[in-house]
């Protein structure tokens, strides 16, 4: 059945789910919990995520996973049974180090120890602007204090925050995300970071255009109220929250994020994307 | 008429030349006599276990004159009895009852509220919450901790307040001096788990009025009476000046070059250091 552009726009969900022709799903949460080992599929994510793949949508995965490189966190999801391979999954250092490059920056890292080897290639000499990532053990007093002299001794700092989240959910309960220390890197020096990974449009647009769809052709489901699904709305797409992972009650009544959809679970979401496609 | 106009000019030539800085001055618009002075320590009268050069002679010349004098401080990583100790190491003639704290002001509220608080503060420092409750914390207490600000303390602390536990700052200071240069404050972590709770800290500390307010209490004056002399132009000289107190700011301690335009309204004076501050409160606010 066709379906006028403008009458896409205006659908909710679940209608929209007729006219869509990509899905771009979140990570952490979605999929799986992180935590110890490789962490702990979510159940349903592995067969929702197969039947995404045999139906006539297009697949993206988009993330702000920053604890280890795409080649290990896409081998962590295979060994959780997830059918995922590296070319179909956009994470914020790779679009990092191409802005490093448009503006000839050398960065100073903290970051994960697993995500240093994505920046092997970069010139990290006499460092002209810092990136932080979800360094998690690696936000020692001492770390933050270097990234911090870094700052201070430039004439014209430059912060890049990959992602800005709040908190995340691991299997011994929430933790503090990238976002927590960009805000007090931002207190500490007075300047605003530049963020590079999701909620940031820029970051959403390059997965589209990797797709070849245009924005209200897309869903985005994730567990992040506001980085995923305000983010993806921003963006221009719908956004669909599911009650896993770092998701709270309270997201329900957000002050300013509406989710498009609220979900128990990604099983539940491509169930009804599906029969909504079946007709 | 003319005699008047003569005593006009050397007065003003006066106060010129006793205020190196004269640009730098801004003039009060009412003059009351002033009748406290509260000194700000680190950064001000010294740097960690050094004194500022002809600091304890301009305390002296500033006791001889008839104000109160008051130590305010924000530092929380040691006791008030430790405090004045190394003041008194340094032959700053100094008494306790003199000395108050953002770490007393932290108290008081603690009392005041019936808190047990999680306290995050320098080893040092907990002598000056001795006889508190700290069992079974249901609020948070931060302070200038280094050794607590790792990622396994903050994400306790973050989990406590998201349960419903209030966030207490003991003050927000952005960085302090140590001797090999800058290094973070509490504020920082204070605005991270601010954004990670969408909570908001109460802050004890400078440069919060009722701080300021509270160390004027016991010196029978008001605000518009006292002055303030600091080298951390937000907390230290905006924080009294939004008060309704003088600020003099000195160049240094934490002080760096343009501080001063950094407050609305700006300082009273900004002057190289304490000595010159006293010398320009004996020559033109008594």
């Amino acid at each position: 059945m066709r379906i006028r552009r403008s009458n896409m726009a205006a659908m909710g969900w679940p209608d929209c789910a007729k006219s869509l022709k990509g899905v771009i799903l979140d990570l952490c949460g979605v999929l799986y919990d992180s935590g110890e080992g490789d962490g702990v599929a979510i159940s349903g994510s592995a067969a929702a995520v197969k039947k995404l793949k045999e139906s006539d949508l297009l697949l993206r995965f988009c993330t702000n996973e920053t604890q280890a490189t795409r080649e290990k966190f896409v081998g962590k999801l295979q060994r959780l049974g997830f059918d995922i391979s590296v070319s179909e999954v956009f994470p914020p250092a790779p679009a990092a180090i191409a802005v490093l490059k448009e503006r000839g920056l050398r960065p100073h890292l903290l970051v994960h120890d697993g995500l240093l080897n994505e920046f092997d290639g970069v010139d990290k000499t006499n460092p002209n602007c810092v990136i932080i990532g979800d360094a998690a053990e690696n936000f020692s007093y001492k770390n933050l204090n270097e990234a911090f002299t870094v700052l201070i001794g430039l004439a014209n700092p430059v912060l890049f925050s990959l992602g800005q989240g709040r908190y995340y959910k691991e299997t011994d309960g929430l933790k503090l995300d990238v976002g927590v220390y960009m805000k007090a890197l931002e207190y500490a020096c007075d300047l605003k970071a530049e963020v590079i990974g999701k909620p940031s449009s820029t970051f959403f647009q390059s997965v589209l255009n990797d797709m070849g769809l245009q924005p209200h052709e897309v869903l985005m489901i994730g567990d992040d109220l506001v980085n995923d699904v305000g983010g993806a709305q921003q963006c221009g797409m719908k956004g669909v929250q599911v009650r896993t992972g770092k998701y709270r009650p309270s997201d329900e009544k957000h002050p300013t994020v509406k989710a498009d959809g609220t979900v128990d679970n990604l099983a539940q979401a491509v169930d009804m994307i599906l029969s909504q496609r079946a007709h | 008429m003319q005699s008047i106009l003569i005593m006009a000019s050397l007065r003003r030539g006066f106060m010129l030349s006793t205020c190196r800085k004269a640009s730098n001055m801004v003039a009060r618009p009412d003059k009351c006599a002033l009748k406290a002075v509260l000194i700000d320590l680190s950064g001000t009268l010294h740097i960690e276990d050094t004194a500022v050069p002809g600091a304890q002679e301009a305390l002296k010349k500033l006791r001889k004159a008839s104000v109160a004098v008051k130590f305010v401080t924000n530092t929380t990583k040691e006791s008030k009895r430790s405090l004045l100790e190394r003041l008194q190491r340094l032959n700053f003639d100094v008494q306790e009852k003199e000395i108050f704290t953002s770490l007393s002001a932290a108290r008081s509220l603690i009392e005041q509220k019936n808190h047990r608080p999680l306290l995050l503060v320098e080893d040092s420092a907990l002598e000056d919450f001795n006889g508190i409750d700290t069992s079974q914390p249901n609020a948070v207490v931060i302070g200038l901790a280094p050794e607590h600000f790792n990622y396994q303390t903050l994400n306790k602390a973050f989990r406590m307040i998201l349960d419903g536990a209030p966030l207490i700052a003991i003050h927000k200071a952005r960085y302090y001096k140590r001797k090999d240069g800058l290094a973070l404050g509490p504020g920082p972590f204070v605005t991270g788990l601010e954004y990670a709770t969408d909570q908001k800290a109460s802050v004890v500390g400078k440069p919060e009025k009722t701080f300021f307010i509270q160390a004027l209490s016991d010196l029978g004056c008001s605000p518009s009476e006292a002055v303030m002399i600091g080298d951390d132009a937000r907390d230290d000289v905006g924080g009294a000046q939004n008060a309704g107190m003088l600020g003099i700011l000195v160049r240094s301690g934490k002080y760096r070059e343009g501080d001063e335009n950094k407050i609305s309204p700006p300082p009273h004076l900004t002057c190289d250091s304490f000595p010159d501050a006293v010398e320009h409160i004996l020559q033109n606010l008594l």
